[in-house]
């Protein structure tokens, strides 16, 4: 009786322990502290920083004829209509029509290259339109305009020398 | 016997304290494992409204509205360069952009429009996101939008401008100067890094599906294979992900893109069932995946936390298009249904559904009845001086300009560009012969703007601890609920 007795006791004794366990586990916190300090990332390992403005690579490959002002393709291509390029001694210009969802025009930079008579790159030059949210309404109060002109001088150390020129789109934020 | 007793007294005290225990512990793991928070972009009181008349009727419900927890969030932003409320600093923005808005829930703080995971004065602040994944919870971003737009963007990156989203960096996109003490950053500092540079790098998001390949480079998805990510689709050759690559990615680290900018809206898709954007996922679906995706998850016990992003409600209704901005609001409720779907059967997930701005005014009126820019003779909207309820019109009786006012513009007014009437709709309570554009058609509805209004927006709630959110809340409040919830708090 006293053995039985004995097999009892620890036996309940070993079903408290497992019981105990059970709820320590059930009770225990599953999510570790947090460190709001190092949550965000700011530093990107491997990743160079931009040494400046964007650039096309298309603008390489590319050697418009003299008088020409053709296309230099970008990201996003399916997103615009290039129209009414020309260029004069001076400067390209052209319309961009935003094609694809327009709720904001926020950011849109129009890079041209410049190509002397044998079709060889030389220079270029960019506009830039950004819209500041916070000291401009967007779009006037009005449903957005699609439409942005633009006007890109000739570099003065290009002046006479460029005869042709591409146009492409690296930045374009719409949504 | 004495003995056996006492034991037996023990082991039933222990299991009384167990059962107490666990059933305190179920209700404090219950508290919450998951939360999975829900947005409609733009999307205000009456776009809820208008979604449930045409829809469901006068009398039915969207999937959000059945939800048990009910409250109202208050959007405003501040000025560049402000305190947060409170302090003698503070300037206040009473409308709020996307960004602003995002980062308020996000990462606490109000911020000035434009901002992403930065305060007002150009401080990186963490996201939730950010402390989830750091807590060791599986975390996931959905949007309809480029994955790089303020919404999706502010768990994931802190840029100065919301602008700067990739793939290239350029000084007008990605510098505020006159946050930064008029000079600008250096190129290697996280906040004029372009967001897709951060997405494609800091793995705070463990399954990223949406739009926006365009902003993603080969770099790009070198960096998210070398960290374990299966990437649908291809940035470097910029080959869109497809419904087929999402039904193939079963576990692990997910990037998809469907398109390469926004995802396609939901009406053109269900009129053009043949063309390639129709192959596009749905919002639902992609939510459902994004859950089961997070919820298989070896690390199951430490629970995911999930944003899910109906963008295109804000989208179309700054075009002012009622019929493609309620077709995404069906799209975005069906995803909330699939949602708490999940939180039903999980029974430890909170759901949240709200929105981060009302865009456009969107207006129901009485049927039959006109707006004020139909009208010849509008209120003044000035103080008359009255003393009572009394006053005649300045102007004179109101009456319908009918040069103003030529017949519903998806109806018979939709030729005339100098037309104000209302877009009309037919509802679930209308007769199946009523049309779309017909005047017999219940639902009309009016534009005030192409822009966000300050209007506060709605906030629905399950799940543990959703009764915390029965109020009216600043928007800051809700990165407070949902790292309470997730026991992440910074």
């Amino acid at each position: 009786m006293s053995r039985t007795r004995t097999l009892l006791a620890a036996g309940l004794a070993v079903v408290v322990v497992l019981v105990s366990l059970g709820a320590w586990w059930l009770a225990r916190d599953p999510t570790p502290t947090t460190d709001s300090a190092s949550a965000a990332r700011t530093s990107l390992v491997g990743l160079p920083a931009a040494t400046g403005e964007p650039e096309l690579a298309s603008l390489d490959t590319l050697h418009p004829q003299p008088g020409q002002v053709v296309e230099a393709a970008g990201p996003f291509d399916d997103r615009f209509d290039l129209t009414g390029l020309s260029l004069t001694d001076r400067a390209v210009s052209g319309r961009v029509l935003v094609t694809s969802d327009v709720s904001d025009l926020l950011e849109l930079q129009v890079l041209a290259g410049f190509y002397d008579s044998s079709g060889a790159l030389i220079g270029t030059g960019r506009w830039d339109y950004h819209l500041d949210e916070a000291t401009a309404s967007p779009h006037d109060g009005q449903t957005p305009d699609e439409h942005r002109v633009f006007r890109i001088a000739v570099p003065a150390d290009l002046a006479g020398r460029a005869v042709a020129a591409a146009v492409g789109v690296p930045v374009l934020v719409n949504e | 016997m004495a003995l056996v007793a006492l034991l037996s007294a023990t082991a039933l005290s222990a299991t009384t304290v167990v059962g107490a225990e666990a059933a305190a512990t179920q209700a404090s793991s219950s508290k919450i494992t998951n939360v999975i928070y829900l947005l409609g972009d733009g999307m205000g009181r009456t776009h809820v409204t208008a979604g449930r008349d045409r829809y469901y009727g006068a009398s039915g419900s969207l999937n959000m509205e059945r939800l048990p927890v009910v409250g109202q969030v208050r959007t405003y932003a501040v000025q560049k360069n402000s305190g947060q409320p409170g302090d003698p600093d503070f300037v206040p923005e009473y409308v709020t952009d996307s960004a602003s808005s995002a980062t308020a829930w996000s990462s606490g703080v109000k911020t000035y429009n434009a901002a992403l995971g930065v305060d007002a004065k150009g401080t990186v602040v963490p996201t939730a996101m950010e402390l989830a994944h750091q807590a060791g919870l599986r975390t996931g971003n959905v949007s309809t939008a480029e994955i790089t737009d303020a919404t999706p963007a502010a768990q994931m990156s802190h840029v100065l401008a919301r602008g700067c989203q990739g793939p290239s960096y350029s000084a007008a996109s990605c510098q505020v100067i006159d946050v930064t003490g008029g000079a600008a950053l250096p190129t290697s500092d996280i906040r004029v890094t372009p967001v897709a540079d951060q997405i494609a790098r800091n793995g705070t998001a463990d399954v990223i599906l949406g739009g926006g390949l365009s902003r993603f480079d080969a770099a790009d998805e070198a960096a998210l294979k070398g960290q374990g990510y299966k990437v649908l689709g291809s940035p470097a050759s910029q080959t869109v992900a497809t419904r087929a690559d999402l039904r193939n990615a079963r576990s692990g680290k997910v990037f998809g893109l469907f398109n390469k900018g926004n995802l396609t809206i939901s009406k053109f898709k269900r009129e053009n069932p043949t063309s390639p954007q129709a192959a596009e996922p749905t919002l639902p679906e992609l939510t459902k995946k994004a859950i089961g995706l997070l919820d298989q998850s070896t690390r199951k016990n430490k629970g995911f936390y999930l944003q899910v992003e109906g963008a295109l409600i804000d989208k179309r209704s700054h075009a002012n298009d009622a019929a493609q901005t309620l077709e995404e609001i069906k799209a975005f409720d069906d995803a909330v249904a699939v949602a708490v779907d999940f939180a039903r059967k999980d029974k430890h997930t909170l759901v949240i559904v709200t929105a981060d701005h009302e865009c456009a005014g969107f207006g129901i009126i009485e049927k039959g009845t006109f707006t004020n820019a139909e009208a010849a003779t509008p209120p003044v909207n000035a103080d008359t001086g009255n003393p009572a309820n009394n006053s005649t019109p300045a102007r004179g009786a109101n009456a319908k300009d009918p040069a103003r006012s030529t017949g519903p513009v998806n109806g018979s007014g939709s030729a005339d560009p100098k037309n104000f009437a209302p877009a009309t709709f037919r509802t679930a309570d209308d007769p199946a012969s009523v049309q779309d554009g017909s005047p017999d058609a219940s639902l009309w509805l009016t534009y005030l703007s192409g822009n966000h209004t300050g209007q506060d927006v709605p906030l629905y709630a399950y799940g543990p601890h959703s009764s915390e959110l029965a109020d009216s809340v600043e928007n800051t409040m809700l990165f407070d609920v949902v790292t309470g919830a997730l026991r992440i708090q910074p």
